[in-house]
């Protein structure tokens, strides 16, 4: 401890001075003394340089920061030379430039080097000192210790990439996850157009819908969309569990109603309890019409919003399966069906609520897109085909931009009209 | 990030929660970490207030599902009052108007609810 600082520990302890003049004189006497001793040894760096940068005058603060003695520098070195090369192309570039353009610069960040080599981050505030005449004399430079401040920069930066190389890492699962979760691509059924289309709402999440379309026996196919409550992992490990279920209870009764009435016993009795965890799904069972031509196709619904369908005549409508439940809430779901033919021009579209529940407004605030809309939205569509149909669910994704906040699966079939009929 | 208001009271017939705002993905979790904390006794009835929910989404259904499960769990009744059009849209086309009980206000759902008989 230096002998200033046992003094004052020491008047510390002692009964303060009751007469004014006494205290005065202390004061004074302090201040006088340390004119130059605060100079010298002041918590910062000082320097003085001459125009082109020649060091007239440093404390001893900075000498001892950076390991030289007094006649190393003054006279002999510029501030210059105290910099790293990259701080010194800086200096050059743009410290010098700025401080004879404006008289003055501050808190720039710098890099000194000492003696030794090792490098000194420090704060830099320079000032020019002017004649009466307004010509400028010499440079005022402080410098401030920096270490701390550069470490805590560091470790910033460090801690960001390392964040933001997670949040890549996540994205790409995220993304993986959800291919799982997806056919790689449709299979070709034929006399059959098909179309699907998945819009992620969130990189962040993985969403809950999902679809598919495969061969069942006796040149039979089934096709499913749904989506499970929820988004992220636990949700996607319930999407998993809907669609292979769904794949493998159409495989042993293809019967619609009993494929959904499966998947119901199946995810009731894994989920059922404080964290409840259910889905809406739309299952269907494509049977070729043969001679007549077309599909039939018999539609079961858990609660799932409503196909639609686009005839080719023009007109579009819902295909009703009210009174359909919910999939896993309760232990005997009741499943509501409906069986339509799908003629040469007809067009079916399954989709998810992402759709109807987006902000057509793009923001969070404003109204709902609506069930009704998306009936007018494909009325003036039909007649139409699978493609066209999902093309057009895409622009119409788009013009909602964020305001889609749920991930979105739609699904369209179409039997194509036969080719005579296009060109009469 | 999504606005709901949240407020319970006690009846003697049991608890009421009444939501006012958006039940949706980012409003629900507070809903649903609300309802294991209600004390429920054998018996009585949690009544859902959703006079003031202006949306509800899947992530809202669950909560209310949540709840059910909940007062299932604790042999009591679970009644969903003031169900605005919208939701009872929601309901039907999900299935769920055949599985809560609903009243048209907090009070008639108190005026329907039978305390259980004390056993001797």
């Amino acid at each position: 401890m230096s002998a200033s600082g046992d003094s004052e520990s020491e008047s510390a302890d002692q009964p303060r001075p009751q007469h004014p003049g006494d205290d005065h004189a202390t004061f004074s006497a302090l201040l006088e003394d340390s004119a130059e001793d605060l100079y010298e040894h002041a918590p910062c760096g000082y320097l003085s340089t001459l125009l082109d940068g020649t060091i007239a005058k440093i404390n001893t603060t900075l000498l001892d920061w950076l390991g030289y003695d007094h006649g190393d520098l003054v006279g002999r070195r510029t501030f210059s030379d105290l910099l790293t090369v990259g701080g010194r192309l800086y200096h050059e570039t743009h410290f010098g430039p700025l401080l004879r353009m404006q008289g003055e610069v501050s808190g720039i960040a710098l890099e000194l080097k000492a003696l030794d080599g090792t490098r000194l981050p420090v704060l830099v505030t320079s000032t020019v000192k002017t004649g009466g005449d307004g010509r400028p004399l010499l440079i005022r430079t402080t410098v401030f210790d920096a270490r701390d401040r550069r470490a805590y920069e560091t470790e910033l930066l460090r801690a960001r990439k390392e964040a933001e190389l997670e949040r890549e890492e996540l994205k790409r699962l995220n993304a993986t996850l959800q291919q799982t979760l997806l056919p790689p691509t449709l299979v070709n059924v034929p006399g059959l157009d098909v179309a699907a289309h998945y819009h992620v709402a969130s990189t962040d999440m993985v969403g809950g819908d999902f679809y598919d379309l495969f061969p069942l026996s006796a040149g039979t196919w089934g096709l499913f969309l749904g989506d499970v409550c929820g988004k992220g992992a636990a949700a996607a490990a319930v999407t998993s569990l809907a669609r292979y279920t769904l794949r493998a209870a159409a495989v042993y009764d293809p019967d619609p109603a009993a494929v959904l009435g499966n998947l119901n016993t199946v995810l009731h009795h894994e989920y059922n309890g404080h964290d409840p965890r259910f889905c809406t799904v739309v299952f269907g069972l494509l049977t070729p019409e043969g001679d007549r031509g077309g599909f039939r196709i018999t539609l079961a619904s858990g609660g799932h919003p409503p196909a639609l369908l686009l005839r080719a005549d023009g007109s579009a409508d819902h295909v009703h399966t009210p009174g359909g439940q919910l999939i896993g809430v309760l232990s005997d779901a009741h499943i509501a069906t409906a069986t339509v033919h799908l003629a040469a021009g007809d067009t079916l579209l399954l989709h998810t609520d992402g759709l109807t529940e987006a902000h057509p407004d793009g923001t969070r605030g404003g109204g709902r897109y609506g069930d009704e809309a998306l009936l007018d939205f494909v009325r003036a569509l039909a007649p139409t085909t699978a493609s066209d149909t999902v093309a057009a669910i895409r622009d119409l994704l788009d013009t909602f931009g964020t305001g889609v906040d749920d991930d979105t699966a739609v699904l369209a079939i179409n039997v194509p009209r036969p080719t005579s009929e296009e060109q009469p | 990030m999504t606005q709901l208001a949240i407020r319970t009271r006690t009846t003697p017939a049991g608890p009421v929660v009444e939501l006012t705002g958006e039940l949706d993905y980012d409003s629900s979790a507070q809903v649903r970490a609300l309802f294991p904390e209600l004390v429920l006794r054998d018996g009585s009835q949690l009544v859902v207030d959703l006079t003031g929910v202006t949306f509800c989404d899947s992530s809202g259904i669950t909560a209310l599902l949540a709840a059910r499960n909940h007062a299932l769990a604790a042999r009591a009744g679970i009644s969903l009052v003031a169900v605005p059009d919208h939701i009872s849209r929601i309901f039907q086309m999900v299935g769920l108007d055949q599985v809560f009980t609903t009243h048209p206000t907090a009070q008639a759902a108190e005026a329907a609810w039978t305390p259980p008989k004390t056993r001797p």
